[in-house]
C-alpha cells in the first residue's frame, strides 16, 4: 500500500504538465457552517521556480490510462510509477490545504480508466463529495473527459467552477499520429456539450450554475510539426465556436520517460511565450489570427519580437498613429502601449492634447512605441519609421533569446488575469 | 509655515485636511508631522476662511482611502496637494494619470491594492487544538499599513475557522462572529509547525517542472522578502541547484 504522500507526489507529478491553473471568473458565497468562497478574482498563492503559479491543487485521481498518446507522460506505454487516490483521500488533502491558505481549490483530472464515462464518474464523485459532504465553497476545475455521457458532464458543470476538454492537437493528422484513439470531432462533441449547459443556465435565472467560469481547453505545442499559424487559427476557431475562456499552450515537455520516438531536446518555452502573445491579442486587441501569422516566415511567430511589433514592421503603411486623434481600435495596434494606457489615452485627451512626456509618465514602452507615432510636440524618431534599419534598432541583443528568464512573460499572459 | 501632526490613518488627515480647506492653506504652507513623534498643533485651533461645503467625488475618497495606508509619510501632503487641486483647479484632475501628483497617488494606492492581494495570498495558517477547539494561526509581514483592509476577506472565507493573523503591522482575529483588531506582536507567538505542512512541501515539489527554469518569473510574483514567512520556499534553492544538475 503507497502511503498517502507518495500518491500525492506521484500524481501531482503526472499532473504538472496541464498548464491552466486559473481560479477567476466566478463568484460564489459561503454556506452557512461551510469552509470557502469564490470572489471573481483569481488567488495565486505561490509559484514555483518555473515561473509557474500554484493557485489550485492539481492533480490526476489516478495516472494509469489506457490511451496512448505519445506526448504524454502517462501513456498506457510509459514505465512511470502508477497510483490512485480514493476520491475522500483527495477530499481531504484539498480541505486540508484549503483551510491552511494554501489553495484556491481543486484542479482534478485522470488518466483514463476502464472508459470516458466511469473516469468521468469518479471525477464528479470527488466533486460532489466536496460541495455536498464538506460544504466546500472554493474553486473546483475539472477535467472533461472526452467523449463522456452528457448526463456526466451536467452533473460535472453543476458542482465545477471550470470544466476543461484538452484538444491536445490542433489538427486530425497531428492526433492519428501521436494520439491515436483520440479524434478532435469527439473532442469538440464534449466542448459542445459543455457550452449548452452554460448557455442554458444563463437563459434561465432560475437553473441551478453551470461551470460559472467558464471553459477553456490546452493545445501541446512542439510535439508535431504543426505551424503557429494552423495553431492559431484552430485557437480562434474554439473561441469564436465554443466561446471558450482560455486556450492554453503547453511547451512539449521532454520528460524523462517520454516517448524515444519524439525528439526535442528542450521545451519551447519562447514559442510558447510568443503564441501566449498572440492569443493575448486575438482576445483582447481586436487582432484576428490571420492578421498576426500572414506574412511571418515558414508560417512561424517571430521568436525575436512579440507578435504586435512584428505585425507593425509588416504593416508600415498603418502608421505613424496620432495619439491626439486616433480611435481606441487604432491605438490598439501600436507597439509598446497596452489597453489600459489606451483608456488613459482616451481620458487624458479630452483636457490637454497628449505629448511625449505624457506617455512616459504612464510608462508606455517608448523604446518600441515611439517610431510608430506622433504627438502634440517634436517626435524625430518617428521619421525613422520607413528605414531599412528600423528592425535592426528594435532588435533585442542577440543573447536574450537563450536566456529564458529574459523573456519572463507577465504573468498575467499566463494565468489570463487582468 | 503650518506644522500639523497627524496620525497613521485615513481618519485623522481627513479632520485636518478638512480644517486646512477650510481655513484656506495652500499645500506648500503645510508640514506634515508625524502624531506619534510630536504634537507641536492643533489643526482645529485655525481660522475659518471659508464656509464654502467642499464635495469630493467617490473616486477621490476611495483613492485616498488605499494610499492613506502606504508606508511612506510622502503620502499625507501628497493627498492633500492632490485635494487642493481638485477643488481649485480641476475637478476632473484624476482623470489626467499623467500628471504627477494623480500619477504618483495612483501608484500608491496601485501598491497598496498590491499588498493586499498578496496578503490574501500568502498568508499561511498554521492548526493548532487547544481544549479540544480548532485555533489557526498566520504570522504575515505586509509591506504597507493593510491589516485592516486585508482581514475581511479571512473572515468570508473561512469564517467557520478561529484565527488569527499576527503581523508588525498590527493584527486581527476572528471569533466566528467578529472580526477584531489589536497592535503588532513578535513573531515568537505563532506555533512553528503543521500537520499538513509537509504534504504541502511535497506537492510544491512535485508540481514544479524542472524543465522550465524561469527564475526571474518567479521572483517577480514571489518577492523575495516574502520568503521567510512561506514555509514552502525552503525548498527553492535546492530545486533550483537540483535542475541546473539536470536531476
Amino acid at each position: 500500500m503507497m502511503d498517502l504522500k507518495r500518491k500525492l507526489i506521484v500524481l501531482a507529478d503526472a499532473a504538472k504538465y496541464d498548464a491552466s491553473c486559473a481560479s477567476s471568473g466566478s463568484t460564489r458565497k459561503r454556506a452557512k457552517n461551510g469552509i470557502g468562497n469564490t470572489e471573481g478574482m483569481g488567488i495565486c498563492h505561490s509559484y514555483t521556480p518555473d515561473g509557474r503559479c500554484i493557485s489550485l491543487l492539481k492533480l490526476l485521481l489516478t495516472n494509469v490510462c489506457i490511451w496512448d498518446c505519445s506526448y504524454c507522460i502517462n501513456r498506457r506505454s510509459s514505465d512511470v510509477q502508477r497510483a490512485r487516490f480514493k476520491p475522500e483521500e483527495v477530499v481531504r488533502l484539498t480541505m486540508n490545504f484549503y483551510k491552511r491558505n494554501y489553495i484556491e481549490g481543486l484542479f482534478l483530472s485522470s488518466g483514463i480508466i476502464q472508459s470516458a464515462d466511469y473516469t468521468m464518474e469518479q471525477l464528479v464523485l470527488v466533486a460532489k463529495k466536496l460541495r455536498e459532504e464538506e460544504n466546500f465553497g472554493g474553486y473546483i476545475h475539472l477535467k472533461a473527459v472526452p467523449g463522456a455521457n452528457p448526463e456526466l458532464l451536467k452533473q460535472a458543470g453543476k458542482y465545477a467552477d471550470r470544466l476543461s476538454a484538452n484538444i491536445e492537437m490542433p489538427v486530425q493528422e497531428d492526433l492519428d499520429r501521436l494520439a491515436p484513439e483520440k479524434t478532435i470531432a469527439e473532442i469538440e462533441n464534449t466542448m459542445s456539450d459543455i457550452k449548452l449547459g452554460i448557455d442554458e443556465a444563463k437563459s434561465d435565472k432560475a437553473a441551478p450554475a453551470f461551470a460559472r467560469a467558464g471553459q477553456s481547453t490546452q493545445l501541446v505545442v512542439g510535439a508535431s510539426e504543426s505551424s503557429d499559424t494552423v495553431i492559431l487559427s484552430k485557437a480562434e476557431s474554439l473561441y469564436n465556436k465554443f466561446l471558450l475562456r482560455r486556450v492554453y499552450y503547453s511547451a512539449f515537455s521532454p520528460a524523462v520517460h517520454t516517448d524515444p520516438g519524439l525528439n526535442v531536446a528542450k521545451p519551447p518555452l519562447v514559442r510558447e511565450h510568443r503564441l501566449y502573445e498572440a492569443d493575448w491579442l486575438i482576445r483582447n486587441y481586436g487582432f484576428t489570427a490571420k492578421e498576426i501569422t500572414d506574412g511571418t516566415k515558414d508560417n512561424n511567430l517571430d521568436l525575436t519580437k512579440d507578435p504586435k511589433l512584428a505585425w507593425a514592421l509588416r504593416h508600415r503603411e498603418f502608421f505613424p498613429i496620432d495619439v491626439n486623434t486616433a480611435d481606441k481600435n487604432l491605438l490598439f495596434r501600436i507597439p509598446g502601449i497596452g489597453t489600459k494606457n489606451v483608456a488613459r489615452i482616451l481620458r487624458i485627451r479630452t483636457y490637454h492634447r497628449i505629448q511625449l512626456i505624457d506617455l512616459s509618465r504612464l510608462k508606455v514602452i517608448l523604446s518600441r512605441a515611439k517610431w510608430f507615432i506622433t504627438t502634440a510636440d517634436h517626435n524625430p524618431d518617428v521619421f525613422r519609421l520607413d528605414r531599412q534599419d528600423l528592425e535592426f534598432r528594435l532588435k533585442p541583443p542577440s543573447t536574450q533569446l537563450s536566456l529564458f528568464d529574459n523573456y519572463a512573460p507577465k504573468v498575467s499572459v499566463i494565468t489570463g488575469e487582468l | 509655515m503650518i506644522q500639523v501632526a497627524v496620525e497613521n490613518s485615513f481618519k485623522s488627515w481627513r479632520k485636518i485636511a478638512r480644517d486646512l480647506l477650510t481655513a484656506e492653506i495652500e499645500p506648500n504652507e503645510v508640514v506634515w508631522l508625524n502624531a506619534s513623534q510630536q504634537s507641536l498643533f492643533e489643526p482645529s485651533k485655525l481660522e475659518t476662511r471659508s464656509s464654502r461645503i467642499y464635495s469630493i467625488t467617490p473616486d477621490f475618497i476611495e483613492l485616498a482611502h488605499a494610499a492613506a495606508c502606504h508606508n511612506s509619510d510622502e503620502k499625507w501632503p501628497l493627498l492633500y496637494r492632490l485635494l487642493f487641486r481638485l477643488i481649485h483647479e480641476n475637478r476632473n484632475l484624476l482623470e489626467i494619470e499623467s500628471d504627477i501628483d494623480v500619477r504618483d497617488a495612483r501608484l500608491m494606492a496601485k501598491s497598496v491594492s498590491k499588498d493586499i492581494h498578496k496578503f490574501h495570498a500568502f498568508v499561511r495558517f498554521r492548526r493548532v487544538e487547544c481544549d479540544g477547539q480548532e485555533l489557526f494561526f498566520a504570522w504575515h509581514e505586509p509591506h504597507h499599513f493593510t491589516v485592516e483592509l486585508a482581514t475581511p476577506f479571512f473572515a468570508r472565507r473561512f469564517g467557520s475557522m478561529r484565527f488569527s493573523i499576527l503581523s508588525p503591522k498590527g493584527c486581527a482575529h476572528w471569533d466566528l462572529k467578529k472580526l477584531t483588531f489589536s497592535p503588532a506582536v513578535e513573531k515568537l507567538s505563532v506555533p512553528d509547525s503543521d500537520d499538513t505542512e509537509d504534504f504541502w512541501l511535497a506537492y510544491y515539489k512535485a508540481i514544479f517542472n524542472p524543465f522550465r527554469l524561469k527564475i526571474k518569473a518567479m521572483k517577480k510574483e514571489l518577492p523575495v522578502r516574502h520568503w521567510r514567512t512561506l514555509p514552502e520556499a525552503v525548498l527553492i534553492h535546492s530545486l533550483i541547484r537540483d535542475a541546473r544538475n539536470g536531476q
